[in-house]
């Protein structure tokens, strides 16, 4: 009993930090979204069509990403140990460094491809940034694959196909799952990348939410978007969460 | 032969990753400042060597990291340990504390500028660093707490049984086995202070400029032969980074990451 009083001392300092630092902010973003009728502003179709814009562009990497991703997380998954390390570093080796550079970097490719400052140059540009997002979480869940399952599989007479869409990728869901809530969720806030390499040709709702705040800092169209942003990736998030509890997914 | 065509591909995809950085690196040792090769020098990082102003955002870009690494590797360590036991309500404290990481960037940037606003605090490295500690305590929350889980109660209690004070059992015992777990930790945060742009661009003041920061607005304009020497002696501090946290967690390079 008194150690239990003891630990729950604990909880009080981070909980105290988080209430003031993101659950007060929250409310006064909630706050100046209604305030002025910020929230009004969200009725306009163009407001609509831009938030549609930035899901759809994320939806879109994310799922190139996985396409990209699943073959790579396979091979580095099946190979041999000693490779595995070396492969690994270099997949991970990006997440370490900073995205701003990255995108960059990828300026010096895009401009002699002449694809800088297209709309597909801001997709080229997500899954190349987030791929080690996707390629982790799915390698994490291809190696924990009993091989068994698909020898048997393939003894049984099932095609290399239907034992990958039968066995493999049910089985490797929550790997799936996770990687793809890695890259959607900063794919669908993300400002400085398509601003880098998209220009004027893509706005995405994180640019107009800087250019709001940048012309206003107390804009209420700003808020309201801000809003319906952490909303939106909290709604997903805790879809996934109740689709791996519900479904037994790891 | 299907093995074959998976490896090829898996180069090719890791070659679609480090060439454009490959190219960037070659380009800020080019005597040119403009995309033609007119031979080796160093001169462009004598320049940012020399440069004031990007001395002075290195200096704001450590003293930013430092701070919220050890803020936050303090909290972090705590909000992980104090939920080891059960109580009500864990789950919502487990939400509570997992929440900075399951919302863009760019949420949590505007929501603390708004909550500034509101107090009317002047926007420093200070706001900047309440920023940080607050995404990256999550992070070390996260790592510690993985840490945690493997980790077998029973020897802490024992220590108790055997006379100890509830403290001294924490400290000699569990408190060696998750210092791993702090470390890296501790590293991820710095890591992830030390290259944060979305957050420090819209806490921080403007006399409190980051490296990050600093990149951004050079870049939008096209970026010079100066940012390309920068973001290249970033991307190697960077790999010195990780090549430092390998050593100290002797653990994967996978194990590092999320």
């Amino acid at each position: 009993m008194r150690s239990a009083r003891r630990f729950l001392g604990l909880l009080i300092p981070p909980t105290a930090w988080l209430v003031v630092f993101l659950l007060l902010p929250t409310a006064v973003v909630a706050a100046a979204a209604f305030h002025d009728e910020g929230w009004r502003t969200l009725l306009n179709a163009d407001r609509w069509a831009l938030l549609g814009r930035s899901f759809g562009i994320a939806a879109v990497s994310t799922a190139l990403c996985l396409v990209v991703s699943y073959p790579v997380a396979w091979f580095i998954a099946t190979c041999a140990p000693k490779w595995r390390g070396v492969l690994l570093f270099l997949v991970v080796f990006p997440f370490w460094t900073n995205l701003l550079v990255r995108t960059y970097a990828l300026m010096f490719v895009l401009r002699p491809l002449g694809l800088l400052y297209t709309p597909a140059a801001g997709v080229i540009g997500l899954v190349h940034s987030f791929l080690p997002f996707m390629i982790l979480p799915l390698y994490a869940s291809i190696e924990k694959l009993p091989k068994r399952l698909l020898e048997a599989s393939e003894d049984l007479g099932a095609s290399p196909w239907r034992t990958l869409w039968k066995v493999t990728v049910p089985l490797t869901m929550p790997g799936i799952a996770a990687g793809c809530i890695l890259v959607f969720i900063p794919a669908v806030g993300i400002f400085a990348l398509p601003e880098l390499l998209c220009g004027e040709r893509l706005t995405l709702v994180g640019n107009l939410i800087n250019i709001l705040f940048k012309d206003n800092p107390r804009s209420p169209a700003g808020a309201a978007l801000t809003l319906v942003l952490m909303l939106s990736t909290l709604a997903l998030t805790w879809t996934y969460h109740r689709l791996r509890k519900t479904e037994g997914l790891v | 032969m299907r093995r074959r065509a998976l490896a090829l591909y898996t180069l090719l995809v890791l070659g679609a990753l480090y060439a454009p950085i490959l190219v960037m690196a070659a380009f800020s040792f080019n005597a040119s400042p403009y995309f033609v090769w007119k031979g080796f020098t160093l001169d462009w990082y004598r320049a940012i060597g020399e440069d004031r102003n990007i001395r002075a955002c290195l200096w704001n870009t450590l003293a930013l990291s430092g701070v919220s690494t050890v803020v936050s590797t303090i909290l972090g360590t705590v909000a992980a340990l104090a939920a080891r036991d059960a109580f009500r309500g864990r789950r919502l404290y487990a939400t509570l504390v997992s929440l900075p990481v399951m919302v863009p960037d760019i949420v949590l940037a505007i929501a603390l500028l708004l909550l500034f606003r509101a107090v009317g605090a002047t926007l420093s490295l200070w706001t900047a660093a309440i920023a940080h500690v607050t995404f990256n305590l999550s992070y070390v929350a996260v790592v510690v707490s993985a840490r945690l889980q493997g980790l077998d109660r029973t020897a802490e209690l024992a220590a108790q049984d055997l006379g100890a004070t509830p403290f001294a059992a924490f400290w000699k015992v569990t408190f060696p086995a998750i210092l791993p777990g702090i470390v890296s930790g501790a590293l991820l945060a710095f890591t992830l202070s030390f290259d944060d742009f979305v957050i420090t661009y819209f806490t921080t003041g403007p006399d409190s400029t980051t490296l990050p920061v600093l990149i951004y607005s050079k870049v939008r304009f096209g970026g010079t032969a100066e940012m390309r020497a920068l973001s290249t002696a970033m991307l190697v501090a960077s790999l010195a980074l990780i090549a430092g946290s390998l050593r100290l967690s002797r653990a994967p390079a996978a194990g590092g990451g999320r």
